[in-house]
């Protein structure tokens, strides 16, 4: 089984960050990328399932950054997958979730797949939108929210979270899945991974590589940031000790009633 | 976009309360486009939810709840989207911001070569232009992005920004939709409760959240349940709560887990770390109980009572209780 892992490289969290006013973008400036803390998840997937298949199946890395993301898809190999793949275009600059959605899609295309896993969402745009977008423009079908994934090779079954539990779900493959935390523990990359990962091959493609026919980027999006605004930022508000339950109740019913939230 | 079309979700004939959220928007909305109102209902028990969403006003709604609707998940709720949306030509689309509605929004949205934005806190038109606002990088910019064409747009929503108003004037018009019998690739099996249906932490207009400090899965139903139920609220927790098995993922507030506004946050054993702060810092109020001054939480909640949550909460919850009961 041919496993591509769709990733995505975001801001770190942790960072400080902020836009800058003239721009409207964030300032990049000591703000480092990681790797998409949801796509970890859907790596160890994508190794859980090969070393349970044990028949040749093989892990992909692809994302769609800049090639100096390199550095990161590089982390994801040390962590065990077998090679990796960018789409890597100046022209892809401004792309919205429709555009990154085909230019992702020719590009799965050209590098071929029986199964795509990614994570539910980024941490910096967190719109939940490409997995289900992505499958469509593939013609596979997408199965999203999976908290478990059990697989024969040509059969997925697969349990999908929902807001009480879970459904079981399964398909044939090719398809698409993305994966919610609940699904495993990602593991550390091995130091043994880490060296590894150095002679694992990261293939470039442009978007001529994947004969990718629609106006991209900026050009291609069908939608246009108009805005960025700063919110206000939250300050520190009451400090209360409270010497026992009591007190501590009063304090917060009182504050409740205040902002009319009782 | 003239037209403004609502993909009501909904579960055996019950709608999802962000259902009616929507289809009160939309009616301002489709008035600034020139525009009628549609609801698109599937499923099984789509007949029965038409009835309740009836008097949120939509002009028509269209009922699919034949062919396939009932054996498969996601699928034939986009293929009744998108044949209302075809029929009624280019149009903006809502869908709400939950697990189904993302999937039925961007499918529909690839179908129709549509663009998409999401997470929208609000939705505006301008000289026939539609723009969303919307929270990014967790809540540290919110950004407002316009529908560049006036072709197909689809938009989902945050629950819980837009408030649900019946109506002076109920849907007159209830429509079938008629799906053709088909086969999809994704079968459903078995559906496993693993707990009591109950408010979602990302509907909820109060949310109370359990962390670390809870020390195990009890206090989640002796102390965060029994608050959350007096106040009316859900109940939330942190990833250091999930992490420990006391508590499902599905109640996970922050990065990893959902991101929500509600009116009330109420965040306790907490520390209130960057992850947990950018899936809840667009609350409109937040109180924290923590036995330590010293937590992240102290800088951003609105009110941090320090001392002891478990002589705290109980305490509340009767005071709560009480006040409800006047």
């Amino acid at each position: 089984m041919k496993i591509v892992v769709s990733v995505k490289l975001v801001p770190d969290t942790n960072a400080d960050k902020r836009i800058d006013p003239g721009t409207k973008r964030l300032v990049r400036t000591g703000v480092e990328n990681v790797l998409n803390p949801f796509d970890e998840y859907a790596i160890e997937a994508a190794l859980q399932l090969r070393e349970k298949r044990n028949d040749g199946s093989t892990v992909t890395i692809f994302t769609m950054a800049p090639e100096s993301g390199k550095e990161i898809v590089r982390k994801a190999l040390a962590m065990g997958a077998d090679d990796a793949v960018m789409l890597s275009d100046a022209k892809l600059e401004g792309s919205d979730v429709a555009g990154t959605a085909h230019a992702m899609s020719a590009a799965l295309k050209k590098t071929g797949f029986d199964l795509i896993l990614c994570g539910t969402q980024s941490t910096d745009a967190t719109t939940g939108e490409v997995p289900g977008f992505l499958a469509e423009l593939l013609g596979v079908p997408g199965l999203t929210y999976i908290r478990k994934i059990e697989s024969d090779g040509t059969t997925i079954n697969a349990q999908r979270e929902t807001d009480t539990g879970y459904i079981d779900v399964s398909v044939s493959t090719p398809a698409l899945i993305s994966v919610t935390k609940a699904i495993n523990e990602p593991r550390y990359p091995s130091l043994k991974g880490i060296m590894g990962a150095k002679k694992k091959e990261i293939k470039i493609l442009s978007l001529p590589d994947v004969e990718f026919a629609r106006a991209a980027g900026t050009d291609g999006a069908k939608t246009e940031v108009l805005e960025l605004a700063t919110p206000p930022t939250r300050q520190k508000g009451r400090v209360v000790t409270a010497a026992d339950g009591a007190e501590g109740a009063s304090a917060i019913f009182d504050f409740l009633k205040e902002k009319k939230l009782l | 976009m003239r037209d403004v079309i609502v993909f009501i979700e909904q579960r055996a004939g019950t709608p999802r309360r962000v259902s009616f959220e929507l289809a009160t928007k939309a009616q301002d909305l489709a008035t600034a486009l020139g525009g009628k109102t549609h609801g698109v209902v599937a499923g099984a028990g789509a007949a029965q939810a038409a009835e309740a969403t009836k008097p949120y006003g939509l002009g028509t709604l269209h009922v699919a709840d034949g062919g396939a609707t009932a054996e498969y998940l996601i699928d034939p709720l986009v293929d009744a989207l998108e044949a209302v949306a075809k029929a009624a030509g280019p149009s903006l689309i809502l869908v709400p911001n939950t697990m189904i509605g993302r999937d039925v929004g961007s499918r529909v949205a690839a179908r129709l070569d549509a663009g998409i934005t999401s997470d929208a806190i609000d939705v505006t038109v301008s000289n026939g232009k539609v723009s969303t606002v919307s929270p990014k990088l967790g809540g540290l910019t919110i950004t407002t992005c316009a529908f560049k064409n006036t072709e197909y747009g689809v938009v989902s929503v945050r629950p819980n920004v837009f408030a649900a108003k019946a109506g002076t004037t109920a849907t007159a018009s209830i429509e079938t939709t008629a799906l053709p019998p088909k086969t999809y690739a994704m079968k459903i099996g078995s559906e496993v409760e693993e707990a009591a249906p109950e408010l979602g932490v990302e509907e909820a207009s109060i949310v109370v959240s359990g962390g670390r400090g809870l020390g195990g899965p009890e206090p989640f139903t002796t102390l965060i349940k029994p608050l959350a139920d007096a106040l009316g609220g859900a109940v939330g927790a942190s990833r250091a709560a999930v992490d420990a098995g006391w508590i499902p993922h599905a109640h996970q507030v922050g990065q990893t887990g959902k991101t929500i506004s509600p009116s009330l946050y109420i965040a306790v054993g907490i520390s209130g770390a960057i992850q947990h702060k950018v899936g809840m810092r667009t609350a409109g109020t937040i109180v924290a109980v923590n036995k330590d001054a010293n937590v992240p939480i102290a800088d951003f909640a609105d009110l941090l009572v320090v001392g002891d949550l478990f002589q705290i909460i109980p305490e509340l919850t009767k005071r709560v209780e009480a006040e409800k009961r006047h």
